[in-house]
This record gives C-alpha cells, structure tokens and sequence, in this order.
C-alpha cells in the first residue's frame, strides 16, 4: 500500500505548503512579519533486495526565512533614523525660531541700536527717548521669550524622556515575556522555532532599537539578550532591566536616563544611548545647552556693556545716568549633597573673559578649584571669595557666603538662565543718559578762534572728573590745567586732564582759557549716546575679538548648521534605511506574484497527489475486479 | 536579481511619493515667498551673514534718517543766518548814511525806530525754534532761549557745545553752531587788527582808512600812536617807540605792516591804538550805534568821536557779516558733506541690498523650471505606482 501512503503523505505536505502560503498571502501586508516556506525532504525509502523504494515525502519543519546580520543592520539603521529624526526635529525648530524674522533676535536687535541712534540725532526728543525706552524693552522681551521658548523645549525634552522611558519598560517588559514563551514553545516544538513569536519579538527590538538603539545577543536556548548601545544590559533572559529618569543633582529640574539596578538607579552617560532618547539627550547637550549659554551671554554682556556706558551719561534731569538694563545676577546652585550652608552669588565682571561655559566649583575645605562641566578640564579660577578678593572664573566675579563645607559642590551657569532675567531698568524716558558728563567752553574773550571739539571722559565715576576745570593757555603750546603744572599742547591729542581729554577745533593761543563744568539738566548733548550707538560694532567678547552682532551671528548659525547636518544627515539615513529594509524584505518579505506561482505549484502537486492516491485507488479496485467471480 | 516584497514596494513607491511632495511644496513656499532662504538651515552661512548684512542695511536707513534731520536743522540754521547776514548790512549801511556829511542829529534819529527793530530781530533770530521745541542756537543747552535781554545788555545762557551726528558710518558731521559763535565771539576791525581812537581825545583827528600793507609783518603786539607838538610816536606793548615822524593830515602811518590814516588836527596827549582785535558781542555793536547815532551835533572833538565811533562801527558791522558769512559757508560746507555722504550710503545701501537678495532672494526662473521638473516627476511617480499596482499575478488566475 506504498503508493497510497505515498500518496497521502504527499497530500499532507501540499496542504501544509498551502496553508503555509495562505499564511503568507495573510500577513503580505503585516509590518515585520517574516515569510514562511515549508521544508519538504522525501521520506527514508523502504530496503529491499533490488533497492530502496521511497516512501514519499515529509515536513521536516516550516522555516522562517530571516537573515540575523539584516536584522542587526535594521537594528542600527533604526536607532539611528530615531536618533536623527528627533534630533532633526527639534533643532529645525530653534532653527526657525532663531532664524524667523518674527522671533529671532536680530530684528528687535537691529531696531534697539536704531533707536539709540535716533537718540543720538535728537537727544532732547522724547519720542526719540521714547522710541529707545520702547524698542530696549521688546529687545529684552524678545530675548525673555526666546528663553522661554527654550525652556519650554527643555521641558519637552524631559517629558519626553519620561514617556520614551515608559515605553521602554513596556517593551523590554514584553521582550523578556516573549524570551520565555520562545523557549517554553521551542522546548515544547522538539526544537521547531516558534515563527510567529520571533517576528512580534523582533519587531518589539525594532521598535526599542528605534527609540533607545540597542545591540542583540541570540542564546541557544531561543532567548534573545538586549543591551544598550554602551553595553548596559536591558534584557538578559526573561529578566528586564527598568529604565527610569532621576532629576539631575545640581539641577533639580532636569531630568537625565538611569538604569535601574538593585544598588538603585545608575544614571547613563549621555553616550550609551541611541535612538530617540539618545537624540534628546544630544539635542539637549549640543544644542540646547549652547544656545541657551549664547543667548544668555549675548544678554548678560549687553547688560553689561550697556550699563557700563549708561552710568557714563547724564540724564535730562542732570543725575549721573544709573543702570539701563537691570544687573543680571549669575546662577551658581549647590549640589543636592552638599553638607555646608555655603552660597555663591554674583555677577559679570569681564566681558572679555566672558565663556558662558558651565562650571563645577569644588572646595576642598581651604580654597576652590573649577572644572568644565561638559568635559572635566580644568578652569582658571583666582581669588579666596570674600567682597574684596571675589573668585574670579570665567569673567564672572562670584562671593562666597554661609559656610561651605569641605567637598562642597557648586554648579556655576554663567550664562544660562541669564536671558530670562533681562529687563529694562529705565522707565522715565528723561532718565536715558544721552548726554556726556562734562562741558567744555571756551572763555568769548579769547584771542583764538580755537572752540572745544571731542571731549572724552573714559570713566566718570572716578572722583574729581566731574568737576569745574579750568585751562589756561600760558603760551601757544602751553597750558595749565587747574593751575597745575604747565603741559605741552599737542593738536592731535588736545588738551589731557586727569580723567579727561579735550580736542581744540583751531589753534589755540597765549591766554586762551577754556573750561570744562558738569553738565546741568536739560542738556541735549548726545556725547554719551554716541558711544553707547558704538557699542553695536565695539567687541567686547572673546579677549576683544567678538562683537555682540557677531554672537548673535554665531548662535545663529551654530544652531543652523546642526540642523543643516542633522536634515542632511537624515535624508541620507533615510535612503540608508530604505536599503537596509529592502535587503531584509528582499530576504523576509511577502512576494503575491511569487506566492501566487507557488499557489498554482503546490495546487498542481497537490492535485497530482490526489491523482496518486486515484491511481491507487484505481489499482485497487482493478486488483479487486480481477479477483472477484 | 533581489527579491522584491509586495509591501516593500509599496512603501518605497510611497516614500518615494512623499519626498516628491516635499520637495514640491518646499518649492512652492519658497516661490509664494519669493525667498531662497526660508530658515537659516537652508543656508547657515548665508543667514549668518545676512543677519550681519540686515544691520548693516538698517543702519544705513537709521543713518539716513538722522542725516536728513540734520540736513533739516542746517538748513534752518543757513536761513537764519542768511537773516542775520541782511540785518547786519542794513546796519552797516545805516552807519554809513549816519555817518555821511549832509546828516543831522534830527535826520539821523530817524534811524533809531530801526535800529531797535533790527537789534529786536537780531536777539529773536538768536532764539530761532528748531521746529521741535529747541532753540537752535543754543548749543546742547537748548530747552529755554539761549538769548535773554535784561535791561540793556544780552546775556547767552546756552553752551558751547556743538553735537556731532553720525550721518554715515565712521562719518560725523556738526550740528548747527552754538549762539555765541554767531553773536558773541564776533572779532571787530579787520578781524585781526582794530585802529580805535581813545576815549577822550581832545583834537579833531578822525580815522579815515586803515589796512594792512603787508600782514605778514603784523606782530599782534598792543601799538599805540601818541601826537605831542605835530610829532607822532608809535610805542609797542611795552611803551617803547618804535617809530615817530611829524604828523600831516591825510598822510599814512605805517604800525608793523599796518597802516592808518588819519585826517584832522591831534591835539597834544591824542592817541589812537593799533592792537589785535578784541572779541565783541554783535548786540552791543548794535548797542553802540544805537548811542553814537543819539549824540548831539557838537562841533570839535566831539564830532570827531562820534566820526571814529561810526568808523569803528562800520568796521565791526563789517567784520560780524564776514563772520556769519564764514559760518554760513561752513553750514554750505556740512550740507555739501551730508549731499555726498548720502550718495555714498545709497550706493552702499544699494550694494548691501544686492548682496542680501542674492544671498536669500528666489531666482524665478530657475525656481519656476524646478516646479515643473518636480510636478512632472510627481505625476509620473503617479501614474507608475497606479500601473505596477495593478500588476498581480493573483488577478490573472481564474
């Protein structure tokens, strides 16, 4: 009865071959799913004398078709397509905020140095001054909402993390559940792979990869080990490993990825992670963080510099012009375990000196060390902290209060947060100080036609410069200043005073006097405004080299190009990925027309097979009919 | 030949649809709005230097604008001082009538209406508004009239102090010139050198002309010409005669490459001083004439007074109207400069806005072409996807 056997066995097959296809035609449209094919081996023939005789055909197993090295390419290709598309993502939109005309810096920027120059043209204008007032205060508006904005990506950033984190936990939860029902079934199955099992959990891996990138280990017995990218083990077995979020200890607010572990979180260096979350995390680091220091460093020396050259002036009212923008104060917290009561405080002292950069302020019971935050080099740091010696890092010029304990840690963010705070201190128009310091005339009875031209007061504040001076010519290349002692006149320098210096239009001659008074109320010389106009081209930043223009140049374009890269980079990640996907389907992936031909292959054998077991049938029944009477 | 899975094909033909899409639409915002550069990452170094080239730009309008305020003042200044510039002539040619032969004292108090009227207008032109509440030649003290008449004298209660406006980058020009450069620091005489006849001289010598032969020679040393016995002596600023002769009438006395004419009898103890000229408020100039012109008709050393205090008048008339006509040209000058600095900053405005528009402006014609490309390669994408779906081996079995 082999032929019967043979037949059946073949039919059998057909129809697990069948089912198999039928199976694939189901999931054609399934995303991850593998392609399966029946094997089919001929059964052991049957020994006889003349030979062996076959005895049909059997499954030995249906097989997934699935390459592991695509997978892991998929794997990478994934977690780096996740890593850039957020990446991407979120630096094109500082990208446009920075950029765009309706929300960049550059145009309120423009408008306030504008306005300082309308001052400079009318002085004792008060829409001038008016303009001024208004045009500081959207400045300082835009930069305030630019930081908010910042801030509200910064938030975005950690609510992101936590729902990323949340759905790692699902997945890896779900990943260490498959392991053990893949080894349950293949145990089960005499070693068969459970097929459909393998697919849901690659594609879980997929999506874990795309959100946290991770590299796989297969284990014999069908369970598949899951790590991070830095090699920190999410997956072992059936065991999954948490991830959660912990607040950053010098900035509570923030919050950076910790693995779990039975000695309690472990925080994960910014590195070991890919995906998505390894995106936020390098978003945050290369262009949040800087953006944030730059825009606070282009609004802390603006304040600064501002100041500095306001305090220079006099007002309409004849007061001594006092801050324009109101000091910012620098943001130096403790460390969460610091044991001392120690505080830091203070403000921007040297512009020139000025980084920004995020420091960490060690004591070790008898002085202070700094090093970079980002990468641990150390930082210049002088002084003992007291009002008198303050420490001086950065440009920053910071004091110590309280008691600080040995090992205490400070987080000094020079620069960050510093936009938030920026405000416009002036409210009265009239208290703009436009006009220089002092007056100069010179006496009507003079026999020269020599009048004062540029007058120059480096610093008011130093005491006596602003005061009643009186030069007296005692030749025609000599004068006295205050009755001093006799000075030689040079027309290209003028006449120096202590504190001061005059240019003479003309030539001056022997008993020409001149003098030099504070400037009353009411004055509308632009003296001082002209040089607060000049701080828009002076460059105050980088040791002298930087102009603010060329900051806000720079942060500009810094944060334009990493979303340049990152768009580039992401296009091109995307054709890789599209490879990289096509090769697996090329391998993995449901094929109709080929389904289709094996549909009509399988339904001829299985026909065939049916026609077998007819022939038997037929055989039989010959067989029967020659025996029967 | 790779195998090619049915829904692989379908995503890629999807993908491949999309990225069509995007770039078509990327197209047509940047032609809805005209610009090549829509965000900074388009171009990072183009943005960057266009936020430079965008202040540079707004700068020059600013500048622009303060040159034309400027502009606005000078101008009001140059008609002001066009104003002064007729009263002072008409002053000068009232001396001259009061001074000549056929007037009297009746005829010459004529004037006097007059003269009050110009010294009156002379004193409002010095507080000319500036159109916005200043006083234009106050200097930077310029909230009140800088010119205020107590009794008889005028008092300048402005400053000194002439603003600079910047008007083009680097360039700073000059506002209008403080009032006590127009009215006060006015020199007399020739502007160097003034002849004046003492007080109290007692002959009938009046000054006719007095000059320079040769003003490299003048030494700015205080000269003074003394008559005893029909003799003259010129003494130096230290009293010691430098020169001397015997007097005639009409004929020249030469003071270190000045001369001085003058005509009459000196009596013993005369004197007339040759000395650099002194500085002199326009409005007591006026002031003086006002007086000299209500003095009686008293033959002798009276007349001739009142002749050299008209000669001396004339003289000082004449120097203040040169010295408003030099500050008049100044004021020409700084127009001048603001008309070419306008040239310049338009032309590098100009260029500046070239620059930016080629930096971020859309080129249409290349854009417009691109659209086609675009659209074409979208629909063909279409119709292709719509063709090869339709494709399947499964339809064909029956």
């Amino acid at each position: 009865m082999s032929i019967l056997a043979t037949g059946s066995s073949a039919l059998l097959a057909f129809q697990r071959a069948l089912g198999t296809i039928s199976h694939n035609v189901a999931n054609a449209s399934t995303e991850g799913y593998s392609r399966q094919r029946v094997e089919l081996a001929a059964r052991p023939g049957q020994a006889f004398g003349y030979g062996f005789v076959g005895a049909g055909v059997e499954t030995t197993s249906i097989v997934r078709l699935a390459d592991d090295f695509n997978f892991a390419r998929v794997l990478d290709s994934g977690a780096e397509l996740g890593r850039l598309g957020s990446l991407s993502g979120l630096s094109a939109r500082i990208d446009t905020l920075l950029s765009d005309g309706a929300t960049g810096l550059s145009r309120p920027w423009s408008t306030f140095f504008d306005a300082t120059q309308g001052v400079a043209a009318q002085p004792a204008s008060a829409a001038a001054r008016q303009d001024l007032l208004a045009s500081a205060q959207a400045l300082a508006g835009r930069v305030r909402s630019l930081d908010a904005q910042f801030k509200s990506m910064d938030t975005e950033v950690n609510a992101r993390l936590d729902a990323g984190v949340r759905d790692v936990n699902g997945i890896t939860a779900e990943i260490a559940r498959l392991n053990a029902e893949i080894v349950r079934q293949q145990g089960a199955g005499g070693g068969q792979p459970p097929n459909d099992l393998l697919d849901q959990r690659e594609r879980l891996v997929g999506q874990l990869s795309s959100t946290l990138g991770v590299a796989t280990v297969l284990q014999d017995d069908g369970a598949m080990n899951v790590f991070t990218t830095g090699g920190q083990s999410l997956v072992v077995g059936t065991r999954a490993q948490p991830l959660s979020t912990v607040a950053d200890p010098f900035r509570p607010e923030r919050r950076v990825l910790a693995l779990q572990s039975d000695a309690g979180p472990v925080a994960l260096a910014s590195g070991a992670v890919g995906g998505e979350l390894g995106g936020l995390l390098e978003f945050r680091a290369q262009v949040l963080d800087p953006a944030v220091s730059q825009l606070g460093r282009i609004a802390s020396t603006l304040t600064f510099t501002v100041n500095a050259q306001h305090r220079q002036g006099v007002d309409l009212y004849g007061d001594a012009g006092g801050d324009f923008f109101a000091p910012i104060a620098v943001d130096a917290g403790p460390h969460a375990l610091n044991a001392g009561t120690g505080a830091l405080s203070g403000a921007l002292a040297d512009p020139a000196a000025f980084t920004g950069i995020d420091a960490v302020l060690t004591f070790d019971g008898a002085g202070w060390s700094a090093v970079r935050r980002d990468n641990g080099q150390p930082v210049a740091l002088t002084g003992t902290g007291t009002a008198a010696d303050p420490l001086r890092v950065g440009g920053v010029a910071l004091t110590v209060s309280g008691a600080p304990a040995a090992g205490d840690r400070f987080l000094l963010r020079p620069a960050s947060g510093a936009a938030g705070r920026m405000q416009v201190a002036v409210t009265d128009p009239s208290r703009i100080a436009a006009a220089s310091p002092l007056r100069a005339s010179a006496a009507l009875a003079n026999d020269s036609n020599a009048v004062p031209g540029v007058l120059t007061v480096p610093d008011a504040g130093v005491a006596g410069v602003v005061a009643n001076h009186q030069i007296v010519f005692i030749d025609d290349t000599t004068y006295t200043v205050d009755g001093g002692a006799p000075q030689a006149y040079d027309p290209a320098t003028g006449i120096v005073g202590s504190g001061w210096t005059l240019s003479l239009d003309g030539t001056p001659v022997a008993g020409d006097q001149f003098s030099l008074a504070p400037r009353g109320p009411g004055s509308s010389d632009n003296g001082n405004m002209r040089a607060l106009t000049a701080l828009d081209d002076a460059r105050p930043l980088e040791g002298g080299q930087l102009s603010l223009n060329g900051a806000l140049q720079q942060l500009t374009v810094s944060t334009a190009s990493v979303a340049r890269q990152a768009g580039h980079a992401l296009e091109a990640q995307q054709v890789v990925d599209q490879q990289v996907r096509s090769d697996r389907d090329s391998v993995s992936g449901v094929n109709l027309d080929e389904e289709a031909a094996n549909l009509l292959r399988f339904q001829q054998a299985y026909q065939a097979a049916a026609q077998v077991i007819s022939t038997a049938d037929t055989m039989f029944q010959s067989l029967l009919a020659a025996v029967r009477r | 030949m790779s195998r090619i899975s049915t829904l692989g094909m379908h995503q890629m033909a999807l993908a491949q649809m999309q990225a069509r899409q995007s770039e078509l639409a990327r197209t047509q915002q940047q032609m809805a709005t005209g610009q090549r550069l829509v965000n900074g990452r388009d171009d990072p170094v183009a943005a960057g230097i266009g936020i430079a080239l965008d202040r540079a730009a707004a700068d020059h309008q600013r500048l622009a604008a303060n040159a034309n305020l400027l502009s606005n003042r000078l101008a009001l200044e140059e008609t002001a001082l066009t104003s002064i510039t007729d009263r002072v002539a008409r002053l000068r040619e009232i001396a001259l009538q009061a001074n000549s032969g056929i007037q009297t004292a009746d005829t010459r108090r004529a004037f006097l209406a007059e003269l009050r009227e110009h010294r009156s207008a002379l004193v409002a032109l010095g507080n000319t508004s500036d159109g916005q509440g200043r006083y234009l030649f106050g200097g930077t003290q310029d909230g009140d009239p800088p010119f205020v008449a107590t009794g008889a004298t005028v008092s300048y209660t402005g400053d000194q102090t002439r603003r600079q406006i910047e008007v083009a980058p680097g360039v700073s020009v000059a506002d209008a010139d403080p009032g006590s450069e127009v009215f006060q620091r006015v020199r007399t005489g020739n502007s160097t050198v003034a002849a004046r006849a003492v007080d109290g001289n007692a002959g009938t010598a009046v000054l006719k002309t007095a000059g320079f032969t040769a003003a490299t020679q003048w030494d700015g040393d205080d000269y003074r010409i003394e008559f005893a016995g029909g003799n003259y002596t010129v003494r130096d600023g230290g009293g010691a005669a430098v020169a001397s002769g015997a007097f005639v009438s009409g004929q020249a006395i030469a003071v270190a490459g000045y001369q001085v004419t003058l005509q009459g009898a000196p009596a013993d103890g005369d004197a007339f001083t040759v000395g650099p000229a002194p500085n002199r408020d326009l409005f007591a100039a006026v002031d003086d004439l006002i007086a000299l012109i209500q003095l009686p008709d008293t033959p002798g050393a009276s007349k001739a007074a009142q002749q050299n205090g008209f000669y001396a008048a004339i003289e000082d008339l004449g120097a203040a109207a040169d010295r408003v006509t030099d500050l008049r040209a100044g004021v020409g000058a700084r127009l001048a400069t603001l008309d070419t600095t306008a040239a310049e900053r338009e032309s590098q405005l100009l260029s500046l806005q070239t620059t930016l528009s080629s930096l971020r402006d859309l080129d249409y014609a290349e854009a417009t072409t691109r659209l086609a490309m675009e659209s074409a390669a979208l629909e063909a994408s279409h119709q292709s996807f719509v063709r090869i779906q339709g494709l399947s081996l499964f339809s064909l079995l029956r």
